[in-house]
């Protein structure tokens, strides 16, 4: 029974006219033409050249996965989105595994597991620091604007080109690497 | 960047300064590629699957591939034909890009690269393009100068185009602070000297003290006595002495006091004011960057910092150098046995304070950090109040903003709890340094090696000598602070101005209001433009209308028409010059701007009114308010025009505020008058009072009209309609409905909507 002044929202009426959702059943992921991963959806047409984007990725990087392709009949090539995945894990492996492949395409993140040294030169702060893919050295403007919250605990750093260093939990930084990234990195 | 070309088709052999390694050219010459047919080669730093890498790819005559350098040898990308390929982008994704070639209408990957290379890379694939439709190739058009990097000394930018903060010659914040300072050199010249002098009458009090206890209260044994009145007499000597060093130091504590509030208030002032004119003259952009919030701490309080700096050179740093160099001397000279003993504690002292503030100062950042949310926070909440009570998110806000002000507690009780720990602390150590000399001093005295009056003036001396010590140890923590909020000053007076004023600009003072888009590309991302080789020229007087479905680029037009960005390329003409080469100034003057929401400020009617023209007479005020059909309610009003208006209008509906703003564009006479949404956001009746205020606004000046109600610019001379960022169809309202385009379907689905609406 519906508790007094408690609102009940009609989310399966906004479900009509909301996102599609594939799933197993209506959709058949494969590998096409160019090594690319093409998707037929049923009671719909073959997509071909598809790509995945997941729409949560800091909340949610496993769910909500929307794939999407060029459409190139269109004179402007817009991007549409096919429909939307919300637990992979439910696909077959193969198809898994060309999502997975095709989500790893589309980001580009060196995660920061530790910073060994940060040197402020000229209003630029040059960092010193271990990824997950080995030591790195950038340059990043000192700027508000280049350091930006990621999640509730983490932070993204970029470099004077836009490239991005993620600090997913700042807490799992040792705590000498997190007191010389507050020095600078403090907003 | 590494380029590296075989033949100079239009490339400069400068680029030919690396090889391409020999496993890369076998592999390539395996797939066709020759050194005569090779036209360029560029590499890349990941492989497909975003692995650092080194990627070859080569360009030939007639083919492409992508070739990955070192061993194991894999298999290349390609060779693909550019008989086959339709088309080249440079595909950018998060944190990386690709190099896609289209084939039997499928995007491939070819390669991919951070966003270092992507500069780079939209090059390459604009030439490729180029190459596979036949056209010449430009004079080196891969080896333009990087808006990222350093022409001279390749150190990344702090922005694009930014100046080079190593080639400028920067100076250090405190040099820089100094800089500010240069002006008032006389004054604190003066300052330093009075200092001098305030420190000499400090260092008199603990002798005249020692003079009196051993001649009069207390005299040396041996010392001839001296009789009751001649003892009186040295008494009041000594009294008056210490009343005229005491009352010295209070005058020229008086004057150091009074002088540096002089400067440094002056200083904050001009800082200010230096902060707001930059403010004024950086583009929008740099706005979608940064927080207001944090724009406006920085005015209000970290300019507060450099009063302080002021201040401490005048009373803080420089007065306790003076001061523990003019005391230890005089310690040095009493006896530098004890002296040497005073500085025991000193070490100590020293080692603390520089591992505390080492962990301290990060918090002092946190404290900025969390005033500044709190004030962005507030500031959001109390202008969007509306939409949180509409929403009924009151109590969310309220959580919100406790959060918040947790944050600011949590931030201010670390810094002062640490703070509070550490001073008892370090009190605690110059005790002990007390004690040491009670007890080596005080048997001196027992031994009769020196006398009381000379351990009371020891005494006096090293109370004045931990004083300046402690104030040292605690300079650092000033300075941090200082510091922090310098660099933050100093970020806003060095963010670069992108739409610069040339140097030779010319002055405007009549304009015709011809105005032509010559092949006109931009994007607020260079990588992502928004406006395509757009041209379209406008006639003078004409009305024009724009058209297009949100995001198409309409509004873009209008920022770069009014210079609040400069095109990537191509260029925008008004009356056959270029906006680049023209005074900034005079060119919005001969512009008003009607806008969807329209900005109105905290001040009277009649200000707001005459916003663009403050001289205006009343009576032009009211003509202007009368045509724009906006007289009739202000008049309604008790106050009329003087009438305060609330923040962004409060108080006048939407239709009442926009006439105004009709009314503040008419009173500036503009030439070229842009109307941006003008009507979209007000109910028909509203609307139909704004239509007849804009028809007597637009007669006479080049109009340009951007709506989503066709039925608007049916009158208009020429309607350009926009998609994706290109013109794709243009003409007159009854031209455009005959093609049965785009515009056509608009209209046919605002008739029926219409329809519907009166149904």
């Amino acid at each position: 029974m519906q508790a007094p002044g408690v609102q009940v929202y009609d989310d399966a009426r906004l479900g009509q006219v909301g996102v599609r959702l594939l799933t197993p059943e209506n959709t058949n992921l494969f590998e096409g033409s160019f090594s690319l991963m093409h998707c037929a959806v049923q009671g719909d047409t073959l997509y071909r050249g598809v790509y995945a984007v997941v729409l949560f990725p800091v909340s949610q990087p496993d769910r909500f996965i929307s794939l999407r392709y060029t459409d190139t009949n269109d004179r402007n090539e817009k991007e549409r989105e096919i429909g939307i995945i919300d637990d992979l894990k439910v696909f077959s492996q193969e198809a898994q595994d060309m999502v997975r492949k095709s989500m790893a395409k589309h980001y580009f993140e060196r995660r920061i597991i530790r910073i060994h040294k940060i040197e402020n030169r000229f209003g630029l702060l040059f960092f010193k620091v271990e990824t997950t893919r080995g030591k790195l050295d950038f340059v990043m403007p000192w700027r508000g604007d280049r350091a930006e919250d990621y999640g509730s605990s983490g932070k993204v750093l970029l470099d004077a080109f836009d490239n991005r260093y993620i600090i997913p939990d700042l807490s799992e930084l040792p705590e000498a690497d997190r007191d010389l990234l507050a020095s600078f990195i403090y907003w | 960047m590494t380029i590296m070309t075989s033949k100079e088709q239009g490339i400069p052999a400068v680029l030919c300064f690396r090889r391409i390694p020999d496993g890369v050219r076998e592999q390539a010459f395996s797939l066709g590629f020759s050194d005569q047919a090779l036209l360029f080669a560029v590499r890349s730093d990941l492989d497909l699957a975003g692995e650092p890498a080194e990627v070859w790819t080569l360009v030939a005559e007639d083919r492409i591939a992508a070739l990955k350098a070192g061993e194991p040898r894999e298999s290349p990308v390609g060779p693909f034909l550019l008989k086959d390929i339709q088309k080249v982008r440079s595909y950018q994704k998060v944190g990386s890009a690709f190099l896609q070639v289209k084939m039997d209408g499928l995007y491939v990957d070819v390669a991919r690269f951070s966003n270092a290379e992507r500069e780079l890379f939209g090059r390459v694939a604009r030439h490729i393009q180029r190459r596979i439709e036949g056209q010449p190739l430009p004079e080196s058009a891969l080896s333009a100068q990087s808006d990222m990097r350093c022409e001279q000394c390749g150190l990344p930018l702090p922005g694009r185009k930014a100046q080079c903060p190593r080639c400028r010659g920067g100076r250090g914040i405190f040099a820089r602070t100094l800089g500010l300072m240069r002006p008032y050199w006389p004054s604190i010249l003066l300052l330093f000297l009075v200092m001098i002098a305030g420190v000499c009458l400090d260092l008199l009090p603990p002798f005249l003290q020692k003079t009196m206890v051993d001649r009069v209260l207390k005299p040396e044994p041996g010392a001839e006595p001296l009789s009751g009145a001649e003892s009186v007499r040295i008494l009041l000597m000594i009294l008056l002495g210490l009343v005229v060093a005491s009352g010295g130091r209070c005058l020229l504590n008086i004057f150091i006091g009074r002088t540096t509030s002089v400067i440094g208030t002056r200083i904050t002032k001009e800082l200010r004011e230096k902060l707001q004119a930059k403010l004024m003259s950086l583009a929008v952009e740099y706005y979608n960057r940064h927080s207001v919030g944090s724009l406006m701490s920085r005015v209000l309080w970290d300019v507060d910092y450099f009063q302080g700096f002021v201040t401490q050179v005048a009373q803080g740093f420089m007065l306790n150098m003076m001061l523990v160099l003019g005391i230890g001397s005089m310690l040095f000279f009493m006896n530098w046995k004890l002296a040497l003993l005073v500085l025991l504690p000193i070490p100590f002292v020293v080692v603390g304070t520089t591992f505390f503030w080492r962990h301290i100062y990060p918090r002092y950042y946190k404290v900025w950090d969390s005033q500044s949310k709190t004030a962005q926070l507030l500031s959001g909440l109390l202008s969007g109040i509306r939409l949180v009570k509409a929403f009924s998110q009151e109590d969310r806000e309220r959580r919100r903003f406790g959060a918040t002000a947790g944050y600011l507690q949590e931030s201010r009780r670390s810094l002062e709890t640490s703070v509070a720990t550490f001073n008892p602390i370090m009190g605690f150590v110059f005790g002990l340094g007390g004690l040491i000399i009670w007890y080596a001093g005080g048997r001196e005295v027992l031994q009769d090696k020196i006398t009381l009056g000379t351990l009371m003036a020891f005494f006096g001396y090293m109370g004045m000598f931990y004083g300046p010590i402690s104030a040292l140890s605690m300079f650092s923590n000033w300075v941090t602070g200082f510091l922090s909020a310098g660099q933050r000053v100093f970020e806003v007076l060095d963010a670069t101005v992108v739409v610069v004023e040339t140097k030779d600009a010319r002055p405007v003072s009549h304009m015709e209001g011809r105005i032509e888009f010559r092949n006109v590309t931009f994007g607020y991302d260079p990588y992502a433009p928004v406006l395509k080789n757009v041209s379209l020229t406008i006639e003078p007087g004409q009305f024009i209308g724009i058209v297009g479905k949100s995001g198409s680029g309409k509004t873009t037009l209008v920022n770069l028409l009014c210079r609040f960005y400069d095109p990537l390329e191509g260029k925008i003409l008004v009356d056959g010059v270029d906006v680049r080469e023209m005074k900034q100034q005079d060119l919005r003057r001969q512009m008003a701007l009607v806008l969807q929401e329209p900005f109105l400020f905290r001040a009277s009617i009649a200000e707001n009114i005459a916003y663009g023209r403050p001289d205006a007479s009343p009576l032009a005020i009211l003509n202007a308010a009368r045509a724009a059909n906006a007289h009739d309610f202000i008049a309604r009003r008790p106050l009329a025009y003087d009438t305060k208006l609330g923040e962004q209008g409060a108080g006048l509906s939407g239709g009442e505020r926009q006439r105004i703003s009709i009314a503040r564009a008419l009173l500036c006479d503009p030439k070229i008058l842009i109307l941006d949404e003008a009507t979209s956001s007000v109910d028909t009746e509203s609307e139909q009072e704004i239509q007849k205020a804009l028809t007597t606004l637009c007669r006479g000046r080049t109009t340009i009209a951007i709506a989503h109600r066709l039925s608007t610019l049916k009158n208009a001379d020429h309607i350009f309609v926009i998609d994706e960022g290109r013109v794709i169809e243009a003409g007159t309202h009854e031209q455009l409905l005959e093609k049965q385009g785009v515009y056509y379907k608009l209209v046919k689905i605002q008739t029926e909507l219409t329809r519907l609406e009166v149904q």
